[in-house]
């Protein structure tokens, strides 16, 4: 399998509507095989980026490849190479579910006979057999969400860009979902999943940037961003509404204030220090209620995201 | 193991097939809608046909015919002047805007699937209505074969038109503003049901330069004998708004924002 020369390559592409950047010098890539997560708080510009990939925006500066093709010049081969699914409901309440895969199979260049088999191994795959010839607008939002998907990587692109593609959809067929996605890869498609669902994330992508006001602001494995976390617990203190985040004690690295929510990071061998410095503000009545828990890939994420001034923002 | 798109294509098969393919999922999309937005489309041009005749106690026959096919006329542009601007709005109040437009066919391909659907659309209310007022008000109806270059030149202008209106106006709401006030115009001040020579001079002036007068002729000479006049001028002008027209919307549905 010839790999290596489909890789996408966004270099340094900034998006600037007058003042505002929405993409400010972007740089990634996403190998063929890969499962790559674009994660970010909404509005961070990831939809944005990601219609530059496929055409529907040009970017003001920067350069958007494909193997050979420039997708910045040839929107028309973007279209072709790469496969959308976008986070909004997708048109088709008045098709049948394989009608209508299918159908978007043949759009996207397969032939009838080919595509009608992978619609059947999809169908089959994501369990949704029941409602095969079912409707669009009598299925409910997690079973149009699958349809979505079997839309789009009916006859796939070279990559393959989902926006949110587990929404809605129910626990079991989540983890269909997934292996579909994974399968993908192995098919040696590049795959650019975006979320905002971290916890999702960091059990299916290979690497992932996080993406925060325009900025990558980090990128790497799972494992690679948390490392700096490593041996570390997160106390999460739940204020008193209105009260103000209060000093942090000396033994927390890093904390952000999300709403009423401190979360802020300690040593595990500090972890008794913690609980005594959360009751003490319980105590005071500053705060409510308090969690100890094991860092995940969310706490680097809400500390590259967290949107309070105090926020301590460590580059990866 | 899936096969991914490997060859990018290109040329007049691909653009042949995403035409075939987009009409399939135009007229799949409308599949439930379409008989009723037939149904209203027959209803509207026979019933406006016969409803002409209340305005006179004995209608002239010269009169009848010029209201009948200016009715004709009316059909063919409504539909593409709304309808267009509707799917466009609701594509992009629905959300699915994005997905119609990241889909890998040729955009033009696209515009002639949906100039497509919209003669589908269009046809029945028009070929009623000439029936319809036929029968009532037994018109000499001379239907001849030039009435079909007549007809697609007017579908497409007006699709076009709709069309580029619906993708460069971002907001919806101001698209149907602007194209139902384009209708207003067109039944009110543009010589389709009336002639021209009762327009005062300056308006029937203007007109010579709209393409709306000039449909009127080209129509009415393919399905009438004697009615109209300078028939080679208005194919010119009708000719050159669909040209015109089709090239604007092909630059506002390539153009990137």
């Amino acid at each position: 399998m010839e790999v290596d020369g489909w890789t996408l390559s966004v270099d340094e592409v900034t998006k600037a509507y007058g003042d505002l950047r929405a993409n400010d010098a972007v740089t990634l890539e996403v190998r063929p095989g890969e499962v790559y997560g674009l994660l970010g708080p909404n509005g961070a510009g990831k939809t944005t980026l990601v219609k530059q990939i496929i055409g529907l925006l040009k970017p003001s500066a920067g350069r958007l490849t494909l193997g050979p093709h420039d997708l910045v010049a040839d929107p028309d081969a973007a279209r072709q190479l790469c496969s959308y699914l976008p986070q909004a409901q997708m048109p088709i309440d008045a098709f049948k579910a394989r009608q209508v895969i299918v159908l978007t199979g043949m759009i996207r260049g397969g032939d009838a006979a080919p595509v009608g088999r992978r619609a059947d191994e999809l169908i089959d795959a994501l369990d949704i057999g029941e409602w095969r010839d079912t409707v669009g607008m009598r299925l409910s939002g997690g079973i149009k969400r699958l349809v979505g998907f079997a839309m789009v990587t009916a006859w796939p692109g070279r990559v393959v860009i989902l926006d949110e593609p587990t929404n809605d959809v129910d626990p079991r067929r989540r983890r269909l979902l997934w292996e579909q996605i994974r399968k993908l890869g192995d098919d040696g498609a590049s795959v650019l999943l975006v979320t905002h669902n971290v916890l999702e994330a960091e059990k299916a992508v290979d690497r992932l940037a996080i993406i925060n006001e325009g900025r990558l602001v980090a990128e790497g494995t799972p494992s690679s961003l948390k490392a700096e976390d490593r041996g570390r617990l997160r106390l999460q203190l739940m204020m008193v509404p209105g009260r103000p985040t209060p000093e942090m004690a000396p033994f927390v690295h890093h904390h952000t204030r999300v709403g009423n929510n401190v979360i802020a990071t300690i040593n595990d061998g500090d972890a008794a220090h913690g609980i005594g410095w959360a009751q003490e503000l319980m105590g005071a009545g500053v705060a409510e209620e308090y969690a100890l828990a094991a860092t995940t890939l969310e706490d680097v994420y809400i500390r590259l995201t967290g949107h309070t001034s105090e926020t301590e923002v460590v580059p990866a | 193991m899936t096969s991914l798109t490997a060859e990018v294509r290109t040329g007049p098969t691909e653009w042949l097939r995403g035409y075939r393919v987009m009409t399939r999922w135009e007229l799949s999309s409308l599949r439930l809608l379409l008989p009723l937005i037939v149904a209203v489309q027959v209803l509207v041009g026979g019933g406006f046909a016969l409803g002409i005749g209340l305005f006179f106690e004995e209608i002239p026959t010269r009169n009848a015919l010029f209201l009948t096919t200016g009715v004709a006329v009316v059909t063919l542009i409504t539909v593409g002047f709304v309808l267009g601007p509707q799917l466009v709005s609701n594509q992009k109040t629905a959300g699915t805007y994005d997905f119609m437009w990241s889909l890998p066919v040729p955009r033009t391909s696209q515009a002639a699937a949906w100039t497509t659907v919209n003669a589908f659309i269009a046809l029945p209310g028009m070929i009623a209505a000439l029936l319809i007022a036929g029968w009532r008000y037994d018109l000499p109806l001379r239907v001849s074969w030039s009435v079909v270059p007549a007809v697609v030149l007017t579908i497409v202008t007006a699709t076009m038109v709709g069309y580029a209106f619906a993708h460069a106006i971002p907001k919806p709401m101001i698209t149907q503003l602007i194209t139902q006030l384009l209708i207003f115009v067109i039944l009110g001040f543009a010589p389709i049901n009336f002639p021209q020579e009762n327009l005062p001079a300056w308006l029937a002036e203007v007109n010579m330069y709209l393409p709306f007068h000039h449909m009127a002729v080209v129509i009415r000479a393919g399905l009438t004998d004697g009615l109209v006049s300078g028939v080679v001028g208005s194919y010119a002008v009708v000719g050159a708004y669909a040209v015109a027209s089709t090239v604007v919307a092909a630059i506002v549905i390539g153009r990137r924002g």
